[in-house]
């Protein structure tokens, strides 16, 4: 299959119509489309970009999909594939946030939103239950679990700011003397 | 100049969530604290919808985020900006790929902002746990809790689930 960057645009748009209650379904997702349809990258490159998503800032879908589409048309693929996971999520908020000041008045939606919000209270302990296990690998790791979520939850610190010390905290332990990441080798 | 605002808001949010869209969530709660863009609850609806509707949870709700603050512009602007870090970033990245890989430096941020954006959406969700929980949506959560336990489920199916069981529960008033 040719990798125009309209064919690039359309892909990552069905994949973003198609992507459902978070991004966890991405990469399944990008295997059949990618890999076993159109045959652009194989499954250790989509391996590959999926985890280096997670590494860097920003929504992990989103992510992934520049990674590809910077792999197939360059700094025009990154933006066209962009595009495409962005527009389904944008066109679809855009018509219903117009409705949602009428129906949120409705009880019956009332209720379905509530149960919603039970159910995204699930997503996001199995959110951080998939988190923590990729990233709480010691004990120092752990603290700096521990320290974020109290000055967070507690404290009310500004995310960025916590983010920031982290990052500095990341900078600085090199300096020390020799560090292991993590423990043991998973 | 509210448009400049939600740039840099957003800006700022996708330059720093690590962990995917629900990290962008902490940031959110944040605006809501400090702009007064929108309310806690607002943004509790804006996030169930953002959940049962196409696109990746994160572009959802910053569009959504956007448009409650701005109109349409706000959110073209919202989504534009949240991703814009990462745009920049990865291109740049890609061109070193190699080389940033391997780099001390790179490997030691990594290792301690992946507790951090965990520490972080871990208190996001024990917030929301207090806000929002009641003796009737405990019961709903262990539940769906035990459900995840047992097997390894479709996002979608705890959606599913909890929003029919929300209809049902609204029915006998458990949901106040």
């Amino acid at each position: 299959m040719e990798k125009t960057l309209y064919q690039i645009f359309k892909t990552f748009f069905k994949v973003g119509t198609l992507l459902l209650g978070g991004g966890y379904v991405i990469l399944p997702l990008l295997q059949s489309e990618l890999v076993d349809k159109k045959n652009w990258i194989n499954d250790d490159e989509l391996c590959e970009y999926y985890a280096l998503s997670q590494s860097v800032p920003g929504i992990i879908a989103a992510n992934t999909a520049i990674f590809v589409g910077y792999k197939l048309r360059r700094t025009a693929g990154a933006f066209a594939a962009t595009l495409g996971i962005v527009m389904p999520a944008f066109i679809s908020i855009i018509i219903v946030a117009r409705l949602l000041e009428e129906i949120i008045k409705l009880k019956f939606i009332q209720s379905i939103f509530w149960g919603v919000g039970i159910g995204v209270l699930i997503l996001i302990f199995l959110a951080v239950k998939e988190m923590w296990r990729k990233s709480i690998v010691d004990k120092f790791t752990c603290w700096i679990f521990f320290i974020t979520f109290i000055l967070s939850a507690c404290f009310k610190a500004p995310p960025a700011a916590l983010i920031i010390l982290a990052i500095f905290i990341g900078i600085w332990l090199p300096f020390q003397k020799k560090i292991e990441y993590g423990d043991k080798e998973e | 100049m509210i448009y400049l605002k939600l740039f840099l808001e957003f800006f700022h949010i996708g330059l720093f969530s690590f962990g995917g869209g629900y990290a962008t969530l902490p940031f959110l709660y944040h605006i809501a604290d400090v702009q007064k863009w929108y309310t806690t609850k607002q943004l509790s609806d804006m996030i169930a919808v953002s959940s049962i509707t196409p696109g990746p949870v994160g572009v959802n709700v910053a569009t959504f985020a956007g448009f409650t603050t701005a109109g349409v512009t706000g959110a073209f602007v919202a989504t534009a900006s949240v991703i814009l870090p990462s745009l920049i970033i990865i291109i740049i990245i890609s061109k070193l790929l190699e080389q940033f890989r391997h780099n001390k430096y790179v490997q030691s941020v990594i290792y301690t902002l992946k507790p951090a954006g965990c520490g972080l959406l871990a208190a996001v969700g024990v917030d929301m746990f207090i806000n929002n929980i009641n003796l009737f949506g405990m019961v709903l959560l262990v539940g769906l809790f035990i459900a995840s336990i047992t097997e390894k489920r479709d996002p979608l199916f705890y959606l599913g689930v909890s929003a029919l069981v929300g209809l049902i529960a609204g029915f006998f008033n458990l949901t106040g």
